[in-house]
């Protein structure tokens, strides 16, 4: 007898429906899944058969065949073990095919007949269309986030058969239990001192523009990397949605309510593989720091410790805005829109890093600067130098009693409103402004065209670096609330952004200094 | 071509002719006969090294495996036609006894049979400060040996290194740059390889600037390799030239070291940049200094240990600048605006002056590195920027903490200020100068 069953599996950060077929005929009892699985999916054929015996139902002894269609894509994951245990008991005749119209199935099983959630909820979910999934508990609080038919809920194989048979009601979904709506989070009004980085973390919000932050430890770069997600605009519904998917598909803890509100943040510490931080990996290509971070900040602390062939795999998709990451058998493209927060010491020592303050070695300075490529490098809008505070900026003020900075919410506001100037013009953000577009969107006052005219020519700025600044430039003039063309001091602030913030690495106009050149500049005083 | 050259070009490539053997022999011979009697076996190799040294003649510097006797490496050798590309290339050789040989090295103890240079071999007969220091060098060591270099350079002596990476580079560069601004005082190099051999190649470009603005010097023959073993004989030349050594920086077993005991030995005087005690870069030069030699922290006491006298009157009548800004040729002296240089005194004054026992154009004053203070001063802004930053640097940040002021605010008033050559900036750190 043949039975058919819905259900879907992950494909990256995408749900792609499955249906479940399995034919129990006479002969030689047997039990085999084809149809591509993957060996966490072919597990389920013992996990399935245990469940089914501990529930007190029939394990049909006769020749059982699953097939997972398509049966061309490759399937993976344990979310599959219930479909196919449904499919299985109405082929055996225990269910009636008509107690599963218009349902589909998800979730894994436990050898005493326990539904177990599996990752990727969201997409998997969204993925069925129509049909009511009926989900483990802890998946089906998950799915509630998402709109269209309601998701059914059992937590062990009998229950839900009882259900289905209409012997008993459906179990209640349990409460969200993510990380909910924790309020406000890190607020830039904790941050004491720190002009330049304050300015800096609004402009990175309100242009997203990417930020390179250098100084040495304690000096607080983490702190203002952190304060950045509390900047930025509060995610739409529909980009909430398409965060928390690709969080599901990653299998992190889901942000529920308001807190799903808020764009992400994500510090993948420096031992990341390319594939953690790009994603793949697995027949079912998991998403990447870089895709968790999609519409929020990466904050990649420490930039100088991550191996160079990581930092490169990040080039091209910042460049995108996503990433095409192909196997052999699959390839899947993830989103990557984030705003790239970087920070790292100005040296391998950590002192303070201005001239002749360190006790490292120039070749050992220049060595660590290199390790961040030059193109990696020239995708920071922003580079600042992030000092030590001075002890009187600690206690409140170089007076004493300075109130405090404008908090999170004061800026966000601005940031808002600069967001709003840039859309008007066409452009999500500034930081996306086309080269070719920037003579119409971003034109420059005669003073200011000047002035960057004299920092080409003098080989302080390169053509992409003159782009840049014009971008960056644009920014400050929308926080400022002018919409006319960039004036002059707003480009001296972009320049004041743009500082030559690595040792021995490129510099703004892209070669690297000889140390002794760096010894020249600093000796011809 | 200078047939003579060529034969005592060939001499010293003999294997195992040092340079006592070539003096010896060059004393009694001319070059063309002291060959002519070694093809004819009556000038041969000594025995003790016939032994050791390394065997044919080799002009391209590759060593023959054989040890032979120098009758039969010089067989089949062609000095003239050898060295005559050399010599359409620049390159120049003296021995003891001409009239060009550096007069320092006349009565040095090992003097050097041959050099073979490129340049201008005359900038020699000024007095000569020789900067050295450790390859891994600080950036504080390259400054000073920079400001040491360019500062000596405008005092009109001639500044002596060995053309290495770090210290040695910087003081050459620093010396050059003088140079670049009027200054007199010379660039000398002397190299552990062939003269028309850069080393290090990261150095070709400074290589030929020492040579177009001085002169590079080398015992060794033309396209030897720089090895080892020829820099601490380098490093006696260096010693020999010098009226006076300085180490900058120098690692606790670092070559300048065996600079400054060569020079110790031939009564040079030797003088020492103090660094940080903790400073691995300044382990040997500290060491130094605890040993002896007496510390220097600028060219003015170069030239004080020197006994130069430096004419005081342009720096007397230099009206301190407004804003408490210190004339830039002040900076020249190391002394900074938070030494009370804008009182302008005599023993403030800038070593931007020629020295008077200076052999040549140097007896008059030799303008060096000049700046011009802006007309009027720096703006409010400019001056609050110029109140609150120091000597040592700060970067924008710092600055905007200190001011209060905006980015875009700090940014125009330093791109002026240092426009008006009051501020520099160094990898996005601001000081004043």
């Amino acid at each position: 007898m043949l039975a058919m069953v819905h259900s879907a599996t992950l494909a990256g950060v995408a749900g792609q429906p499955i249906t479940v077929e399995v034919h129990v005929s006479t002969g030689l009892p047997s039990f085999t899944i084809v149809g591509l699985p993957d060996a966490s999916c072919r597990e389920s054929r013992d996990r399935v058969r245990a469940a089914i015996l501990s529930s007190g139902l029939k394990w049909p002894q006769k020749r059982v065949t699953v097939n997972l269609a398509p049966s061309g894509v490759r399937k993976g994951g344990s979310g599959l073990d219930l479909p196919i245990a449904v499919a299985v008991l109405i082929a055996d005749g225990q269910l009636p095919a008509s107690a599963t119209d218009g349902l589909a199935f998800i979730g894994e099983l436990g050898l005493d007949g326990s539904l177990r959630p599996v990752p990727g909820v969201l997409p998997l979910v969204h993925a069925l269309g129509d049909r009511a999934p009926v989900l483990p508990p802890a998946s089906a609080a998950e799915a509630r986030l998402l709109e269209g038919p309601e998701a059914r809920c059992a937590s062990t194989l009998a229950t839900m058969v009882g259900a289905l048979l209409g012997r008993r009601r459906w179990a209640a979904p349990p409460p969200p239990s993510g990380t909910a709506a924790v309020p406000g989070g890190p607020d830039l009004r904790d941050v004491r001192g720190q002009p330049l980085g304050r300015l800096a973390v609004e402009v990175a919000a309100a242009g997203s523009h990417h930020l390179l932050m250098v100084g040495p430890p304690g000096a607080g770069k983490t702190m203002l990397a952190e304060r950045l997600p509390g900047l930025l605009p509060a995610l739409t519904p529909a980009e909430a949605l398409e965060v928390a998917r690709i969080h599901s598909a990653a299998g992190l803890p889901l942000a529920l309510r308001e807190g799903m509100r808020r764009p992400p943040f994500r510090a993948p510490h420096h031992s990341a593989s390319p594939v953690s931080l790009v994603g793949g990996g697995g027949s079912q290509m998991r998403p990447g720091e870089l895709s968790c971070a999609h519409r929020g900040v990466l904050f990649l602390d420490e930039l100088g410790e991550f191996p160079a062939d990581v930092l490169d795999a990040l080039r091209q998709p910042l460049e995108e805005g996503q990433v095409l990451v192909c196997r052999a058998r699959a390839s899947v493209m993830f989103p990557a829109r984030v705003l790239l927060v970087a920070a790292m010491n100005p040296c391998p020592c950590g002192s303070e890093g201005g001239p002749g303050s360190c006790r490292c070695r120039e070749t050992v300075r220049s060595r660590y600067g290199a390790r961040v490529s030059g193109p990696l490098l020239d995708r920071f809008d922003l580079r600042i130098h992030v000092g030590r505070p001075d002890v009187s900026e600690l206690m409140g003020g170089p007076a004493g009693g300075e109130p405090a900075g404008e908090s999170s919410a004061e800026v966000a506001v601005r940031v808002e409103a600069a967001r709003e100037r840039a859309r008007q013009r066409g452009v999500a953000a500034n930081g996306d402004i086309p080269g070719r577009l920037l003579d119409r969107l971003a034109p420059l006052d005669p003073p200011a065209r000047r002035l960057l005219e004299i920092r080409v020519r003098q080989g302080a700025l390169s053509g992409r670096g003159l782009h840049r600044v014009r971008r960056v430039a644009r920014t400050i003039a929308d926080l400022g609330g002018w919409d006319g063309p960039v004036r002059e001091s707003d480009v001296f602030s972009a320049l004041a952004l743009r500082e030559p913030v690595v040792p021995g690495g490129i510099g703004p106009a892209g070669g690297g200094p000889d140390p002794a050149e760096v010894a020249i500049r600093q000796g011809a005083r | 071509m200078n047939r003579e050259a060529a034969y005592a070009a060939a001499l010293s490539g003999l294997p195992g002719m040092g340079p006592a053997s070539l003096a010896r022999i060059l004393e009694s011979h001319d070059p063309a006969g002291a060959w002519r009697a070694v093809l004819d076996g009556r000038i041969e190799r000594p025995a003790r090294a016939r032994r050791a040294g390394p065997g044919q003649l080799s002009l391209t510097g590759a060593q023959a495996p054989a040890v032979r006797p120098w009758s039969v490496a010089a067989r089949g050798v062609d000095p003239l036609s050898w060295w005559e590309p050399l010599e359409q290339a620049g390159v120049r050789v003296t021995w003891r006894g001409r009239p060009d040989y550096p007069a320092a090295l006349v009565h040095d103890p090992e003097p050097p049979g041959v050099l073979f240079w490129m340049g201008d071999l005359s900038v020699l007969d000024r007095p000569c400060v020789a900067v050295v220091g450790t390859r891994n060098a600080t950036p504080d060591g390259l400054a000073v040996a920079f400001e040491l270099g360019r500062d000596l350079a405008a005092a009109g002596l001639c500044v002596v290194s060995g053309l290495a990476l770090g210290i040695d580079g910087a003081a050459h560069r620093g010396c050059l740059h003088a140079r670049s601004h009027g200054a007199s005082g010379p660039p000398a190099g002397v190299a552990a390889s062939g003269v028309d051999v850069p080393y290090p190649r990261r150095h070709r470009a400074l290589w030929q600037q020492v040579v177009a603005a001085g002169v590079v010097i080398s015992e060794n023959l033309p396209g030897r390799p720089a090895q080892a073993w020829r820099f601490p004989s380098r490093n006696r030349v260096i010693a020999g030239l010098a009226r006076l050594v300085v180490v900058v920086e120098s690692h606790a077993c670092g070559g300048s070291l065996i600079t400054a005991e060569a020079a110790l030995e031939r009564g040079v005087e030797v003088r020492v940049v103090p660094g940080p005690v903790r400073s691995p870069a300044s382990a040997g030069s500290n060491q130094l200094l605890y040993d002896g030699p007496g510390p220097v922290r600028n060219a003015r006491d170069v030239l004080d240990a020197l006994g130069l006298v430096l004419p005081d009157a342009p720096a007397r009548t230099r009206p301190p600048a407004a804003g408490g800004v210190c004339p830039p040729g002040a900076a020249l002296s190391g002394a900074g605006p938070s030494d009370g240089a804008d009182t302008g005194g005599p023993d403030r004054s800038g070593v931007a002056v020629g020295v008077k026992v200076a052999p040549g154009p140097a007896g008059r004053p030799d303008p060096a590195v000049t700046g011009t203070v802006p007309a009027g001063g720096p703006d409010p802004a400019g001056r609050a920027i110029l109140d609150a930053l120091g000597r040592r640097p700060a970067t924008v940040g710092a600055i905007m903490a200190r001011t209060g002021l905006e980015a875009g605010a700090v940014a125009r008033s330093l791109d002026r200020l240092s426009a008006d050559g009051l501020v520099a900036e160094n990898g996005g750190w601001w000081a004043r100068i």
